[in-house]
C-alpha cells in the first residue's frame, strides 16, 4: 500500500481503536481515585480523568468488604458449575446426536432446534414463575439450571462432531471399545477448540446475566455480582469510586478469558456453516 | 442388541433433552396457556378467556407505545450498528502497524456485562459525567441525555453499539479474510476503483456473515433490558418503553400476568421467526 494511504488508514484506525477503549480507561482511573473524586478531574476535563498519577486502592478494599466480595464469589462459583455440568450435559446431547444412530433422534434433533429458535431471556418471565412453583427461588440450582442446557452449544458440538471420521469409531468399535469409551477417549480429545468455545459460551452466558438473577434470587446472600453492582448504584449516597472498582473487576474476568481464547470462540462460531 | 443400542443412545441425549424441554419448550407453553386464561386477584378464580388478552392488549395504548417505540429502536440501531461494524471491519481487517491492538481495542468493551455498561454509561450520561466534559472542551453546551425524551432512546442505542459493535466485527473481519487476494487481483488488473471492487467483489462475499450479523444483532437488540430497567424504567415520557422491560413491568409492578405472557407468546413467535432466518443461514453448507 501507498505510505501516505497507509498512514491515514493507521491514523483512522487509531482514533476508533481509543475512542472505544476509553470509557474503560475512565472507569479503570476512576476506580483508582478515592470515593467519588472523579468528578474533580471532569469539570475541567484533565488528564488525571484517563491516566491514575496518585493509585490509590481503597476503593477495592471498601468494595471486598462490602456485600460485592460475597456476590463475586456467588457469581465464580454459579459460572464454574454451569461449565462443568453444562459441557458435560451438551456434549454428551451432541455426542448422541452425531455419533449414534437411535430412532428418536429426529424428535431430539427436533427440540433441540426449538429451543434454539426460543431465545432465553424471551421466555425468562413464565419460566421464573414455573421455578417459584417448584421452590427454585433463591437457591443456587434456580440459578444454575438456565445455563446448563444450550441449545446452539449442543448444535455447534454436533456440527463438531460430525467432522470426525466414521472410520474411527467403527474400528475403535471392533477393537472393543464401548461407547462411553468413544466420546471420552475420541470424540472429546478431538474437539478440544470447540469444547473450550462452547464453555466460553456458557461462562458467559451466566457472568453477564442481569435478568435471570434478578427474576430469580432476591435473597442478599445469594445475589449475583452483576446485581450487587445495580444495587451499588441505587443505594441513597452513592460511592461511585466502588462502583468503578466493582465495573472493572466485572469486566476483567471476562476479558482476559475472551482475549486468551477469542481464536476458539469466533472459530467455533464460523465453522458451524458461516464458512464453507 | 438394538434395544441396547437404543438404551445408550438414549443415555446419552436424555440430559440435554429434558433439560431443554423444561427450561425452554415448557415455559413457552406455560406461557401459552395463561395467556388464554384470566385471574381475579380479588375472587382468587381463574378462567379462560380464549383470545380477550390479546384482544385487550392490542387495544391497550401501553402496549401500542412499546410497539411503537421497538420498532423504531429496531429500525434505527441495527443498521447503525451493523455499518459501523462493517466500516471499522473494513479498515481494520487488512495488515496495519499497530493492528493487533487497534482490532483488540475495538473488541475489548465486549467482555463488559449488560449491566456494567449500563452503570459506567449511565454515570457518564450523567450532567457533571464524562460525555458533558467532553462536550463543554469541543465549546457544545451540556446536554440533558437520558432525561430528555428527544435524547433517551440516542444515549442507549450509544450505550448498545459501544459493546455491540466489536462483537459484529469480529465476524465480518473473519469473512473478508476469506476472500481470496487473487478476486482483488484481477479487480485491480481490470482498472476496477475502490467503489465497485467494493460492490461487485467484497459485498457478494461477505453476504453470509452479513446477513448472520443481521438477524443475530436483530435477536439481541429485540431482547435489550438492563439499560431500560436500571437507567431510564422506560421513560421519560415511555420514549424508551421497549417490549422486554414492558413485559416485566406488567408481570412484576402491574401484577397482570395474564397479558404479560401474552405479550411473552407475541415477543417468542417474532423471536422465531427471525432465528428461523438465522438457522437456515446456518445450515445451509456449500449450497453455493
Amino acid at each position: 500500500m501507498h505510505t501516505v494511504k497507509l498512514r491515514l488508514r493507521t491514523a483512522a484506525a487509531a482514533i476508533i481503536a481509543i475512542l472505544f477503549i476509553l470509557p474503560l480507561l475512565w472507569v479503570l482511573t476512576s476506580s483508582l481515585n478515592p470515593g467519588n473524586d472523579f468528578l474533580r478531574y471532569l469539570s475541567p476535563l484533565s488528564v488525571e480523568s484517563f491516566v491514575p498519577l496518585r493509585p490509590n486502592f481503597a476503593n477495592y478494599a471498601n468494595l471486598v468488604q462490602g456485600d460485592f466480595g460475597r456476590a463475586i464469589l456467588n457469581s465464580l462459583w454459579v459460572c464454574f458449575v454451569t461449565v462443568v455440568v453444562g459441557l458435560a450435559i451438551c456434549a454428551s446431547t451432541a455426542f448422541g446426536l452425531s455419533a449414534l444412530r437411535f430412532r428418536g433422534a429426529g424428535i431430539v434433533f427436533g427440540v433441540v432446534v426449538l429451543s434454539f429458535l426460543i431465545p432465553f431471556d424471551a421466555i425468562a418471565i413464565p419460566l421464573a414463575n414455573l421455578f417459584r412453583d417448584w421452590g427454585l427461588q433463591n437457591t443456587y440450582t434456580g440459578l444454575i439450571l438456565p445455563g446448563i442446557g444450550n441449545g446452539f452449544t449442543i448444535f455447534l458440538l454436533r456440527q463438531f462432531f460430525l467432522a470426525i471420521p466414521r472410520e474411527l469409531v467403527e474400528a475403535a468399535r471392533v477393537d472393543g471399545m464401548g461407547w462411553w469409551g468413544v466420546f471420552t477417549r475420541i470424540y472429546l480429545p478431538l474437539s478440544r477448540p470447540a469444547l473450550v468455545g462452547a464453555g466460553l459460551t456458557l461462562f458467559l452466558f451466566q457472568w453477564q446475566a442481569y435478568m435471570w438473577p434478578l427474576l430469580i434470587g432476591t435473597e442478599p446472600a445469594k445475589q449475583l455480582a452483576p446485581i450487587a453492582l445495580a444495587n451499588l448504584q441505587g443505594q441513597f449516597t452513592v460511592d461511585f469510586g466502588q462502583i468503578f472498582a466493582g465495573s472493572l473487576v466485572l469486566t476483567l474476568v471476562p476479558m482476559i478469558l475472551m482475549l486468551r481464547f477469542q481464536r476458539h470462540f469466533t472459530q467455533s462460531m464460523t465453522t458451524t456453516g458461516l464458512k464453507d | 442388541m438394538r434395544d441396547q443400542q437404543w438404551l445408550v443412545a438414549l443415555a446419552f441425549v436424555a440430559p440435554g433433552a429434558i433439560a431443554l424441554v423444561l427450561l425452554r419448550v415448557v415455559p413457552a407453553v406455560d406461557a401459552f396457556l395463561d395467556s388464554l386464561q384470566r385471574t381475579s386477584v380479588l375472587r382468587q378464580t381463574t378462567s379462560w378467556v380464549g383470545l380477550q388478552n390479546y384482544v385487550d392488549l392490542l387495544q391497550d395504548p401501553g402496549f401500542r407505545q412499546t410497539v411503537k417505540v421497538t420498532a423504531i429502536f429496531s429500525l434505527i440501531v441495527n443498521p447503525i450498528q451493523i455499518l459501523t461494524a462493517l466500516l471499522i471491519a473494513l479498515l481494520l481487517h487488512k495488515v496495519l502497524p499497530g493492528g493487533r491492538v487497534w482490532r483488540a481495542f475495538v473488541f475489548i468493551p465486549v467482555a463488559v456485562p449488560a449491566a456494567v455498561s449500563t452503570i459506567i454509561w449511565g454515570i457518564a450520561f450523567q450532567p457533571n459525567g464524562l460525555i458533558n466534559a467532553f462536550l463543554d472542551v469541543i465549546g457544545i453546551g451540556r446536554q440533558p441525555f437520558l432525561t430528555s425524551p428527544q435524547q433517551a432512546m440516542w444515549s442507549v442505542l450509544v450505550m448498545l453499539s459501544w459493546i455491540g459493535v466489536g462483537y459484529w466485527m469480529i465476524f465480518l473481519i473473519a469473512g473478508l479474510q476469506d476472500i481470496p487476494a487473487s478476486y482483488y487481483e484481477a479487480a485491480k488488473v481490470d482498472g476496477a476503483g475502490t467503489w465497485r471492487t467494493f460492490v461487485n467483489i467484497t459485498l457478494p462475499l461477505l453476504r453470509r456473515p452479513l446477513a448472520f450479523v443481521l438477524v443475530a444483532d436483530t435477536v439481541s437488540n429485540f431482547l435489550v433490558f438492563a439499560p431500560i430497567q436500571i437507567l431510564t424504567n422506560g421513560g421519560p415520557e415511555n420514549t424508551t418503553r421497549l417490549v422486554m422491560f414492558d413485559i416485566y413491568n406488567k408481570a412484576y409492578q402491574v401484577g397482570d400476568v395474564n397479558l404479560a405472557q401474552a405479550e411473552v407468546v407475541l415477543l417468542v413467535l417474532v423471536m422465531a421467526a427471525i432465528v428461523s432466518v438465522q438457522f437456515w443461514l446456518l445450515n445451509r453448507r456449500g449450497v453455493d
